[in-house]
Parts: C-alpha cells; sequence; structure tokens
C-alpha cells in the first residue's frame, strides 16, 4: 500500500477523532449542561472534523492530479542538468559547423524575403481598384509560394545537419563512457515533442514496474530519477498533509468553548462549499470561451479570419508544416459549413415531421395504455449512445441507400454519403423533437381546445388551425434546440458522412462537417502549434457560437411561449 | 346521417361538406400513427440490426491441439526461471502441433497457409499458461486457441455460400500424372457440368454486351478515348470468343479455375479439388488438398460445391479443407466466446476484447460520479436554496442551461486546452476523461436536482423553520432527503449519458490502440485507457470482417449496461415516488 | 324523481328534451336521472352550489363530454325532438347548431377577424370573401361588439379586454348561427361592468336563441333568464319560472340555497 493511502487512512481516523474530541471538549466545557452551549455538541464535532480532514484531503487531491506531471517536469529538469555538458560540446560542434552556419544564413535571407513578399502578397490583396492585379498577385503568390518551399527544404537540410551532429557527440559520449544519465537527458531534450513524451511516459512505466513500449538504460536511468522524486514528492505531501491534519485539529480544538458558535461556523463553510459548486459552472463557461479564443486567436494571427469564414477550399492536410502557412484556401471553411447545413438539413427534414406528429398523436389521439408503449420507445432512441447510430448508419443505413439508388440506376453512389449521415441523424433527433413539442402541446390550455371543439371543429382542425398556430413559438425553440443539436452531433457524421471536404449540393456524395474536421485534426498525431491543430479550436468557437446563439434565441423563445399561458 | 329537410339550416350546410371533412380527420390521425410507427419500427430495426449482427460474436470457433510441452523448446537454459520460460519458441511448438494433424504437409508456402489456420499471437497465450503451471513442461497438454477469424465465420456460414451433395454412384480416384482421376459410376457431376458450362455461357453474352456498349459510346467520341474504348470492346470480345470456344468446339473437359465455383470431393479423410470437369458428367480431374490414396468403387463420399469463387472470398479452398477436416476429427468445437471478455483489445479479431474498454469505462466512471454528482447537487442546493435573487445568481443560472446545450466536443476541446496543455494532465487517461465528463454531465444533474427540489412543497420548509430549524438545518434534514430519489434518478440519466459519449474522449486521446486492460486501482487513473464507445467506435473502423460482429457485440455489452443503468434509475423513482 | 319534468313552461314551444339523463366519469355518478324541458327562445338558467352537476348537464347538450376520457352519459336528449345522445350522431353537426362559451374567455391566438371566421369556416358556410366578411360583421354586430372592434379586426383576440373578448367569444359561436346557446358561467371571470354589458347581450339574443346558462349567482339568474333550474348533489331539485323559483321555492333544498343557507 502506497504511503498516500496510509496518509489518507490517517487523516479519515484523526477526522474521526477530530469529531470526537470536538464534541467531548464541548460537553466537558459545560460539564455535561448541554443545554449551556450556544452549539449542540454535534457541531463542534463537526467543526473540528472539518478543519482536521478537509485542508489535508484538498492537498491529497491537488497532489493525485498534478503529482505525476510534476514529478515529470522535476524528472525532466534533472535530466536536462545532468545533460549540460553534453549539450554544451554539441552548442559548441553547432557553433562551428560551417555546413550549418551556410545554412543558417541561407535560412536568415530567404525568411527575409519571404517577409517581404508576403508582405507585397497582404499588400495587393488590399489594394483597390486598377492596382488590384490578378496576374500579378498570382506571380506573386507563386513566388512566395516558391519561396515558403525553399524555405522548408533549407530547414530540412539544417534540422539534418543537427541530427547528424547530435549522433556525433552522442557516438563520442557513449565512447568516453558518458555518464547514462546525461546520455538519457541528451536524449529528452533532442527529441521532438511528442517524443519526449513518450519518453517520460515510458520512464514512468519503468519505475512503477508497468510494461514499458521499450526498455534502454538511458529509460532505467530515468526511471530511477523519476522514482526518487516521486518519492520524494509523495513523502513530503504525506508530512505535509499530517501536518495541516493536525494543526488544523489543534487549532480548532482550543477554539470550543459554551459560547462558540460552532453551529454558525459549520454552516457558513457549508454555504460557502455549496457556492464554490456553482462557480464550477461559470468556471466551465469561462474556461470553454477562454481556451477557445485563446488558440483561435492564435489560429487568425496565421489566417485571415475572413480566408477561413469564406474560403471555399478546405485542405489543413498540404499546410503540414508551420512555415507554410502561404497557400491561400488552405483553411477555407464553407465546404464545412455547407456539408453542416446540408445534413442538418436532411435530418430536420426525417425529424421534423415525424418528432412533430408522433408528438401530437400521443398527446392528442392516443389511448392512455398507447402512450404508456409508445413514450418509452421514443425515450430509448433518444438513450441510444450516438456511436451506436454511426455504426447503424454505417453497417445498414449507407449500404441500403447505395443499395436502392443501384437499383433505380444510379451506380456509383458512395456508402458514406450525407445522406445516410443526416438520415440517422434525423432518428435521434425524433425523440427529441417530440419530447420537447409534446411539452408544449401539453402546455396550450384546455380551455382552447374546448373552444374549438365546441364550434363543431373536428380534432385535426382543432390541432391545425387552434393547437398548432398556439403552440407555434414553443415548436419554434425545439426545432432550433434540436438543429442545435444537429450542428454539434459528431459521432455520426465522423462515422457515415466520409471526410472529403466536397462544397456540394448533391446529399449522395460525401460531405464533411465542422465536428469531423475538429476531429480528423486532433486525432493522431499533431504537433500543437501548428495552423493545423489550431484550426480545430478556431472550428470550435464557430461551433460554439452558432449554437449558444441558437440555444439562447429557443430558450427565449420557449420561456416567453410558457410564460403566456402560465 | 338521419338529418331530415325540416332541421335547422346549419345542420344541413354542415352535414354537406361533412364527409371531406372527415376524410382530412382520418388522414391526419393516420399520418400521426405512421410517424409513431415509423418511430418503433426504426427502433427495431436499429436494435435488430445490431443484435443479428452482434450474435455471431458471442460464440467462438475453438481450435483443440495437443501440444508438445518439450523441454528444450520450452527452457531453452533448462532453469526453469520465468526469464527463460519466457525465452522458449511458444510458436514452434504450435506449429509442430499443427504439423502433426496434417503430416502430408511439407512445402513453405503449403506450411505458412497452414499456419494462418490460427495467430499467431496465441504463442503468447500458451508461453502465459506454462508460466502459470511450469509443471506442464514435457507434457503433452491439451491447448485450446481461437480459430482464424476467417475460418470461425466460415464455420458460422458468414463467409461464403456452399452446399452439398449426396451422389448416386460409387467413386473411384486414379492417381496419374495428370493429378487425381476422379469418376462416379453414375452421372454424379452432369447437373455441375452443365451448371458450369451455363455460367461461362453468360460470362461471355455479358462481355459481349459490355463489348458493344463500348464500341457504340466510342462512335460518338474521337481521339485516343475513342481508341482506347474500342480496344477494350475488342479485348472483351476476344475472351468471349475464347471462352465459347472452349465450351463449343473443343471436346475435351471444361477447365475449372479461381472465377467459377470450386467443387470438392470427399471420401474418408481425403478431399480431391476437381481442376476439370468431364462434360459428359462423368467425372473430371483434380488434385488431393488432403490425403493422397487412390480409392475405387468407394460408395461412401460426398459433392461439396463451395459456390463464393475463390477469386472472391478470403479463404483459400485449401484452408477450407483444414478446416473441415479439423472440425471432422473434433478438434475444433463451437463454444461461448470468452476471449470478447477476457481480453482487452487485440490487432487480431479473434483475441480482441472489451475488458480493456470496459474497464476504462469503469475508471472514468468513477471520476464521473466522485465529481459530477456532488458538485451538481450542491449548485442545485445553492441556487435552489440558499442563492439571493441577484444578478450573479441569474447569471448562473443562465450559464447552466446554455451549458446542457453545448456540443459535447466542445468540453473535448477544454479538456485538450485546459487539462492536458495547461495542466499537463496526461493524455488518453480515465482522470482526463472522468473531468471531462464530470463537466458535461453537471448542467444534466443540476438541472436533474433542482427539478427535485422544486417538487418538495414548501410546506415542509416552512414547518421545519417554524420550529427553529436553521436553513442548513432545515435543507439536510428534511429537503435533501426528500428529494432525494429525484436526484439519484437524475443522476444516473447523466451518468448513463456520459457512458455512452464517445466525441470529447477523441479530442483527449482515449482513441489509441491499447492494448492492455488498465489497472483497477488509483494507478489505473492516469494509464492510458479507453472506453466502450471509443472502443465500439475503434473497431467499427477495422478491416476485418470480424470486427464488425465484435463492434456489434460491444455494442450489446454497452446497450446492457445502459439499460441495467436506466431500469435502475425506473426501480429507484417507482420505489421512492412521492406525490404531494 | 318523477319521469314527467317539473312544472314544465307550457307558453313557448320546447326545443330541448332531457329524460332520465345520467352521467358518470370513470365510474363515479355525477348526475342521477335529470329529465327536464327546456323552451326556445328565452333564457333557461342552471343555479346551485359548486359540484351539483349544472355544468356536467350543460356539457350533455352538445356533447362536451365525449372528450374527456371515461365519462359515461345515459338516458335520453333530444333537440327539436330528435334524439343527440346517440352514437349514429355526429358531435361535429350538433356542436354546430349548439354553440357554447366558457366560464373563461378563450379567444384563439389569432386576429378578431379569423376568431369569429373560425366556425363559417371549418363548416365551409362561406363560398367568398364578401360572404364571410358580411358574417363576421354581422355576428359582431348581434355581439355589440362590432363599433369598438370594426377599425382592428386584423389585431390579435387575445389583446382585447375580459369582456371584450367573452363577447368575441359569443360572437364566434353566433357566427355560424346556431340554434342553442350554451353558457357555462360566463361573467365569473368579469368585473360587474362587462358582466352588465353581457347580460345585456344576453337578453338581446333570447329573441333569436335558445339560450341555457349556467351561473353561481342568484342575481344573475333572476336578472337573464325567464327559467330556472336547480341543481344540488346531482340532482335536478326543482325548474319553474324563475319568478316562482325565487318568490315561492317548493323545495326547502331551494329555499335554502336562495336564502343562502348553504352554497
Amino acid at each position: 500500500m502506497s504511503i498516500i493511502a496510509i496518509v489518507a487512512l490517517a487523516i479519515i481516523v484523526m477526522l474521526a477523532g477530530g469529531f470526537y474530541v470536538g464534541r467531548s471538549r464541548a460537553i466537558s466545557a459545560v460539564s455535561g449542561a448541554t443545554a449551556r452551549l450556544h452549539s449542540l455538541p454535534n457541531y463542534h464535532g463537526y467543526y473540528v472534523a472539518i478543519w482536521t480532514g478537509l485542508p489535508a484531503f484538498i492537498l491529497l487531491a491537488v497532489f493525485g492530479i498534478f503529482g505525476t506531471s510534476l514529478v515529470d517536469r522535476l524528472t525532466a529538469s534533472e535530466l536536462r542538468r545532468d545533460a549540460a555538458e553534453l549539450t554544451a560540446s554539441f552548442e559548441e560542434a553547432l557553433a562551428a559547423d560551417s555546413e550549418t552556419l551556410a545554412v543558417m544564413e541561407a535560412l536568415a535571407v530567404l525568411r527575409e524575403r519571404s517577409e517581404s513578399a508576403a508582405a507585397n502578397v497582404a499588400e495587393l490583396r488590399s489594394a483597390r481598384g486598377s492596382d488590384r492585379d490578378p496576374a500579378r498577385l498570382e506571380a506573386l503568390q507563386s513566388e512566395y509560394t516558391d519561396l515558403v518551399n525553399q524555405l522548408a527544404t533549407a530547414e530540412e537540410v539544417r534540422l539534418d545537419r543537427r541530427n547528424i551532429l547530435r549522433d556525433a557527440v552522442l557516438d563520442e559520449a557513449v565512447e568516453s563512457a558518458a555518464p547514462v544519465r546525461a546520455l538519457a537527458g541528451f536524449e529528452l531534450m533532442h527529441s521532438p515533442r511528442e517524443r519526449r513524451q513518450l519518453f517520460l511516459a515510458d520512464a514512468r512505466r519503468i519505475a512503477t514496474d508497468g510494461l514499458a513500449s521499450r526498455a534502454s538504460p538511458e529509460l532505467d536511468a530515468a526511471a530511477s530519477i523519476m522514482r526518487r522524486h516521486a518519492s520524494q514528492l509523495r513523502n513530503l505531501v504525506a508530512g505535509l498533509a499530517i501536518v495541516i491534519a493536525l494543526g488544523g485539529l489543534i487549532r480548532t480544538r482550543s477554539q470550543i468553548a459554551a459560547a462558540f458558535r460552532a453551529r454558525n461556523h459549520v454552516e457558513s463553510l457549508v454555504t460557502a462549499m455549496l457556492f464554490l459548486s456553482s462557480v464550477i459552472a461559470i468556471m466551465t463557461t469561462v474556461g470553454i470561451v477562454f481556451s477557445l479564443l485563446f488558440e483561435s486567436l492564435r489560429f487568425f494571427s496565421t489566417v485571415p479570419l475572413t480566408d477561413f469564414l469564406f474560403g471555399l477550399q478546405w485542405s489543413p492536410q498540404i499546410a503540414l508544416r508551420a512555415d507554410q502557412v502561404g497557400q491561400s484556401g488552405a483553411f477555407g471553411a464553407v465546404p464545412l459549413f455547407a456539408g453542416t447545413a446540408m445534413i442538418t438539413l436532411i435530418a430536420m427534414i426525417v425529424a421534423v415531421p415525424i418528432g412533430l406528429l408522433s408528438a401530437i398523436y400521443l398527446s392528442e389521439y392516443a389511448g392512455p395504455r398507447f402512450r404508456l408503449t409508445a413514450k418509452p420507445v421514443l425515450e430509448i432512441l433518444a438513450g441510444v449512445p450516438t456511436v451506436v447510430y454511426g455504426f447503424f448508419a454505417l453497417l445498414t443505413v449507407g449500404p441500403a441507400i447505395r443499395g436502392f439508388f443501384a437499383m433505380i440506376g444510379i451506380e456509383d453512389v458512395v456508402t458514406q454519403s450525407a445522406l445516410s449521415a443526416g438520415l440517422v441523424m434525423g432518428v435521434m433527433i425524433i425523440p427529441f423533437i417530440s419530447s420537447l413539442s409534446d411539452d408544449v402541446i401539453n402546455s396550450v390550455p384546455q380551455s382552447l381546445r374546448d373552444g374549438s371543439y365546441a364550434m363543431g371543429a373536428t380534432k385535426s382542425e382543432t390541432i391545425g388551425r387552434v393547437i398548432i398556430p398556439a403552440a407555434l413559438p414553443g415548436i419554434v425553440g425545439s426545432i432550433l434546440l434540436a438543429v442545435s443539436r444537429a450542428v454539434g452531433e459528431t459521432m455520426i457524421v465522423v462515422m457515415a458522412a466520409g471526410q472529403g471536404a466536397n462544397l456540394t449540393a448533391n446529399p449522395l456524395e460525401s460531405v464533411t462537417t465542422i465536428t469531423v474536421q475538429i476531429v480528423m485534426l486532433l486525432t493522431g498525431d499533431q504537433e500543437f502549434d501548428s495552423p493545423k491543430t489550431l484550426s480545430a479550436f478556431a472550428l470550435g468557437l464557430v461551433l460554439f457560437v452558432i449554437t449558444l446563439v441558437m440555444n439562447v434565441i429557443a430558450l427565449r423563445v420557449v420561456q416567453r411561449y410558457r410564460e403566456k399561458y402560465d | 346521417m338521419t338529418d331530415t329537410p325540416d332541421i335547422s339550416p346549419i345542420r344541413t350546410a354542415v352535414s354537406k361538406n361533412l364527409g371531406s371533412r372527415y376524410r382530412a380527420e382520418s388522414r391526419f390521425r393516420a399520418a400521426g400513427l405512421a410517424a409513431v410507427a415509423a418511430a418503433v419500427g426504426i427502433l427495431i430495426l436499429l436494435l435488430s440490426s445490431i443484435v443479428s449482427g452482434g450474435l455471431p460474436a458471442f460464440s467462438a470457433n475453438q481450435l483443440h491441439l495437443t501440444v508438445d510441452l518439450d523441454e528444450e523448446l520450452v527452457d531453452p537454459s533448462g532453469e526453469r526461471s520465468e526469464d527463460s520460460l519466457r525465452r522458449g519458441s511458444y510458436s514452434r511448438i504450435l506449429q509442430n502441433a499443427v504439423r502433426t494433424e496434417f503430416p502430408e504437409v511439407t512445402g513453405r508456402r503449403d506450411l505458412r497457409n497452414l499456419f494462418s489456420l490460427y495467430t499467431a499471437l496465441n504463442a503468447t497465450r500458451l508461453m502465459d499458461e506454462v508460466l502459470e503451471d511450469p509443471t506442464l513442461i514435457g507434457t503433452q497438454y491439451r491447448f485450446t486457441m481461437p480459430l482464424a477469424d476467417d475460418l470461425d465465420l466460415y464455420l458460422k456460414g458468414m463467409l461464403v455460400d456452399e452446399r452439398s451433395f449426396e451422389p448416386q454412384g460409387t467413386l473411384s480416384l486414379d492417381v496419374s500424372d495428370d493429378g487425381v482421376i476422379v469418376r462416379s459410376s453414375a452421372t454424379d457431376f452432369r447437373d455441375l457440368a452443365s451448371e458450369v458450362a451455363r455460367t461461362l455461357r453468360a460470362r461471355a453474352t455479358l462481355l459481349e454486351v459490355d463489348a458493344d456498349m463500348l464500341a457504340e459510346r466510342a462512335e460518338g467520341l474521337s481521339g485516343t478515348e475513342a481508341e482506347d474504348m474500342l480496344y477494350d470492346a475488342e479485348l472483351n470480345r476476344r475472351q468471349a470468343a475464347e471462352i465459347r470456344a472452349r465450351l463449343e468446339t473443343e471436346a475435351g473437359p471444361i477447365a475449372l479455375d479461381g472465377s467459377l465455383p470450386s467443387i470438392l470431393v470427399e471420401s474418408d479423410g481425403r478431399t480431391v479439388l476437381l481442376t476439370d470437369l468431364a462434360r459428359n458428367g462423368a467425372g473430371g480431374t483434380g488434385r488431393f488438398l488432403l490425403g493422397s490414396e487412390a480409392v475405387d468403387g468407394e460408395s461412401n463420399w460426398s459433392l461439396q460445391v463451395i459456390d463464393t469463387p475463390a477469386e472472391r472470398r478470403r479463404v483459400s479452398d485449401q484452408l477450407i479443407v483444414w478446416t473441415r477436416a479439423l472440425e471432422a476429427r473434433g478438434a475444433i468445437s463451437a463454444a461461448f466466446n470468452t476471449y470478447l471478455f477476457a481480453n482487452a483489445d487485440s490487432r487480431e479479431p479473434e483475441l480482441a476484447g472489451v475488458k480493456g474498454a470496459l474497464y476504462g469505462s469503469i475508471l472514468t466512471m468513477i471520476i464521473t460520479i466522485i465529481i459530477s454528482v456532488p458538485i451538481g447537487v450542491f449548485t442545485a442546493l445553492y441556487l435552489e436554496e440558499y442563492a439571493p435573487k441577484n444578478r450573479f445568481t441569474a447569471l448562473i443560472e443562465v450559464n447552466i442551461n446554455n451549458l446542457a446545450a453545448v456540443p459535447s466536443i466542445v468540453f473535448g476541446l477544454l479538456g485538450l486546452a485546459v487539462f492536458i496543455n495547461a495542466f499537463g494532465l496526461p493524455r488518453s487517461a480515465p482522470l482526463v476523461g472522468g473531468l471531462v465528463l464530470s463537466l458535461m454531465t453537471l448542467p444534466t444533474v443540476i438541472i436533474a436536482t433542482r427539478a427535485a427540489l422544486k417538487a418538495v412543497p414548501q410546506s415542509i420548509r416552512e414547518a421545519a423553520l417554524a420550529v427553529g430549524a436553521s436553513r442548513t438545518q432545515t435543507v439536510f434534514h428534511h429537503v435533501l432527503p426528500l428529494a432525494a430519489p429525484g436526484i439519484l434518478t437524475g443522476a444516473i440519466i447523466g451518468l448513463a449519458q456520459a457512458m455512452g459519449e464517445t466525441a470529447p474522449l477523441l479530442m483527449i486521446g482515449m482513441v489509441a490502440f491499447i492494448a492492455d486492460a488498465p489497472t483497477l486501482g488509483l494507478e489505473g487513473f492516469t494509464e492510458p485507457a479507453t472506453v466502450m464507445p471509443v472502443q465500439i467506435f475503434l473497431w467499427s473502423d477495422g478491416a476485418e470482417r470480424a470486427f464488425q460482429a465484435r463492434t456489434a457485440a460491444a455494442i450489446l455489452v454497452l446497450l446492457a449496461l445502459m439499460i441495467g443503468f436506466n431500469a435502475l434509475a425506473i426501480y429507484l423513482r417507482r420505489r421512492f415516488e412521492r406525490r404531494w | 324523481m318523477t319521469d314527467t319534468p317539473l312544472n314544465t313552461p307550457a307558453d313557448l314551444p320546447i326545443k330541448v328534451t332531457a329524460r332520465k339523463v345520467t352521467v358518470s366519469y370513470s365510474g363515479k355518478q355525477a348526475l342521477h336521472d335529470v329529465s327536464i324541458d327546456i323552451p326556445d327562445r328565452s333564457v333557461t338558467a342552471f343555479i346551485g352550489p359548486s359540484g351539483c352537476g349544472k355544468s356536467t348537464f350543460l356539457r350533455c347538450l352538445n356533447r362536451m363530454n365525449d372528450t374527456i376520457d371515461g365519462a359515461v352519459v345515459g338516458g335520453s336528449l333530444t333537440i327539436d325532438g330528435q334524439e343527440i345522445n346517440d352514437k349514429t350522431i355526429d358531435p361535429v353537426v350538433l356542436r354546430a347548431s349548439v354553440g357554447m362559451v366558457f366560464q373563461k374567455p378563450n379567444p384563439f391566438p389569432k386576429s378578431i377577424y379569423d376568431n369569429v371566421a373560425y366556425g363559417p369556416r371549418i363548416h365551409g358556410l362561406a363560398l367568398t370573401r364578401p360572404e364571410l366578411d358580411e358574417i363576421v360583421e354581422n355576428a359582431l354586430r348581434k355581439a355589440g361588439l362590432w363599433d369598438e372592434v370594426s377599425d382592428r379586426l386584423t389585431h390579435p383576440g387575445t389583446g382585447l379586454s375580459g369582456g371584450q373578448q367573452q363577447r368575441l367569444v359569443i360572437a364566434r359561436a353566433i357566427a355560424v348561427n346556431p340554434e342553442v346557446i350554451l353558457m357555462d358561467e360566463p361573467c365569473s371571470a368579469l368585473d360587474p361592468i362587462a358582466t352588465a354589458r353581457i347580460e345585456e347581450l344576453i337578453d338581446e339574443l333570447r329573441e333569436n336563441y335558445c339560450i341555457i346558462i349556467v351561473t353561481h349567482s342568484m342575481q344573475q339568474a333572476a336578472r337573464v333568464s325567464q327559467h330556472t333550474a336547480f341543481f344540488h348533489m346531482g340532482h335536478l331539485v326543482e325548474y319553474g319560472s324563475t319568478e316562482d323559483i325565487f318568490t315561492n321555492p317548493r323545495d326547502t333544498r331551494t329555499q335554502d340555497y336562495i336564502t343562502g343557507r348553504f352554497g
């Protein structure tokens, strides 16, 4: 059992003890006449127990969440220190290497030229009237692209040379029997970011006797450092937790007296805790807004907002390297917006009639028994995970659509199409629309129905001419909510809509959506700072804003409607 | 209608177009019923397609082989240490065991083919069994392993169309230089011969029609495109003519190739694959796929026709014959697919299981529960029972309503940017997954709890306050216990939703291939893991067909879990429901 | 209760006849054997304490009880000698000829014009727009609302004051020219001035329609009706000319009620 678990248990024991101490001290302070106490003895107990346990547990929780990464950081910095000598000689070698120097020089020149080219392009693009010469723009742009590519090639050459030098330094170090820890630090420092993470993860696994993806003396060395830091940190945290708990116990114990307002203290603590909880909801929104905004702004500093919002071409894969973002149009999100809109539209064409009609049927026509069996069916549809719908689209609906169109003579329809994703998403939305409109229809006052029936209207006339018009704002609100749900839905489209960023109006082609692209950009290998990755956050921001606006409107509309009939 | 003319004008007027009004009424009603029926029908279609797709994955065909755990192979250094046992060549042991079953197989390619009856990963399983029980060393051990996924599908009848015939005559097999000469004393092969001829003729016709179409289209075009078309047409014509020539002019047998059904002659441990078929139906020639002895006048034999041509299936005739032979020998049996539950993910579908994902889901849900339920309930308590009516409270309320409708993938982005990049928490870990799902579930829990708290009548609070209880005492002694069932139901529904959620977890890297189940303990929270819905997503992408069935099976497991959760919610609601 | 109705008014032609009408909701009997003859072109008031069955009986006359799950109506009800409590009689046709005004004004969330035109439209009574305009104007004039709303017919009906709304609802009912108008406590949600206005209107409408009004206000019954029926605990206790009921009740329960001992 780890020391942390032991400490946690010890704190629980101290907490229980604190309760007992507080309680009995309160009782003895009034020599058993508890009526003289301001608060019940139990509150004195709670007071001591809370101040004994709470701070210590918060410390343990923080350690549990951040401990691992802290140990990683400590280990990395120690390894880096160990490798200082090797790094220095490597840097020396780099500085002395004529080839590197030449490349660096060339790079600087290229960079300067590409910057001025970019400025020219930008200037020309923002120019008005006769200055706006498309031919010249194209020439400049191609010159710029050329420069960027040259830059990339030069960068590659530089990196290659750097790697050669690094290997040379490493070989030399191995020959001269440099300490393994220095080698480990060197390896860690001079590998790409994701390799660094993998290195640390493997070291961590070795340190905790888990299965690492590979083994090497360097990893073992890193693991032993990590083990040391981990146990030091663990012991520190454990000791600190015990001290805090004991301190809390002793301090609060001395406060207990007959007139001590223990209940008020406990209650204001409880209230503070409740308030802090409700602030978390706000913090979540703030977190979402800031993380999306922050990363998006970084993205928009390389790709202009207008290019992103109005560009017609989406091909983030082209801009693989950070300095290759001159290729205008690669981040034009219009095809994604169009794909999202098309799939949402198809989904609504399926879901609105079925959802609305079944809500009407269930609330106006069906007998209680029928309602009792049919409603759970809709609830089950609502509870099915979206990944299951995605699989259903992939396995059943897509092939069925292809089969159907092959039967009527339209060949080469793809299995992953906007139609199949839209249809299945429609099915997913049905219960959403039906339950929301059911609520809305049920809140239309009975007196309106009576008024219509008393005029001799049939049921369908009453529904069509009185209930639906009366419920319309609410229904529109629920459809808006459903649209926002469809726009943000991810798994069905990821699995069923394909990935081609086609700007098409043909639902039989595969299209892509905002959510699909976010998934594509952020799964698999990623460099965090490339525009490719950052563009996912820009897409996320767009998604967030769209759904937020629709929700605010929808909630407002529904609320107004409710107020009207309440 | 029983109206008579002396009845008032309004009734007569109304009666006139009553018929069409009632027709409209019943049309509308029918439309409503159709909508409900459509929803129910879709659910049935969805469930039945998944159940029918997933059920086959719950059984697995297993290969039982007697392996010779020869000491030298198992324990190369002979010291019985774990290290030494780990270096044993277990795949050689497995290979030896299959070779004993089919000693006649010798060629390198044939052997490689033979070893594809099972996946090589089974050697590790054998090693684990030996490590567990070293006394097995040196014994003949009956080892059970899953059959290769395609052969498993073949035995389940999901891979090929096939049929078998009971022949009339007696069989004779003569071994000659050209192969095995197969003859039946009756006309057992006649129907097959004419069937094959018909197939070939149809193919020729199809080629000719195609050629005509190409030629026609080429007429309207010019340049290289037309030339290419004409060339293709000519090629088609030539192929068709070849086929027809083979069929009509030559008197010899019809050659069977990979584009035609495979015809297998089976008799008492021997199997011959026909390579050509005599036109008169008396027999043909072929080659032995199993056994090698000639027979004469054998009456105990059968004909097996695999209609799916060898070119269009993933398993060869040879593997099918071996599988059938092993099945006939009792070395293959179908059993409940324990690998599906006992294993974590694997590249080989027959060894892939949901254990890793299930553990990942459990760990993730533990974090979600311990974070979202208390915070959600506390927030609701604050808003419902404590909060002053001011701007800040209104802000929190609006905020929660909007948070409930934020797409789940945005929570994933939040997790990536904040928990992983800013806080430096490990990727792919249940800890981060749980944190993200907690934030996502929070609004659901808060909204459900507030509804439950609202349902507690004001009179209860007033009664408690009137006897001098403080607000906190009122809330915790009276209101909260009464609202508990409603809170529990809401929390369970929110958690069930979180358990089925996929998209945000993709963002934080829980989508990696992970072959080990995470530890069910404290360390497990920071180990890389995946969860059930993500596992479903990963498998649905799998190239092997067997993964499709496993995807559906995993869905069934997930749905069972969720139905369990929801049933619990319904039970609690019924059990503790209170109406005021 | 006897088979013959109590104290049938003889001076006017009989419009509505009820014989042994019973109503039960989900097995609970709400009305016991009510027999009554209601004359045409006059106002008949139903009075009685809450839950006495007066509204229940009123809702039998246009089969509104059909819209309530589990309601069973027994006995015989005729309008102009024609049985209406019969499955073969179409409630749509019946309700077109028996208008109804409810306790709370319930104009549809549509324009004033569309509210009044609702009945003629669903029943197809007007073939052209001018015809419909005429029907709407006539109905609004009869309801005494025309002068107040003629310049804002496209405004929503829900925007009118309570009394105006109730008159709009009456206009809506008379737009299809029914034979009987049922009023279920039409003034209970209105202020005294609006009430007086409605009562005046009821008096005017009496010339052309058979009006049956349920009211809990005995003063109102005395003011507007020619005949009064007193209901108690689901029974019709007493029925006769309004004057007789109020000045010379025969049943002690009636007497107790009108003198204010209960109710």
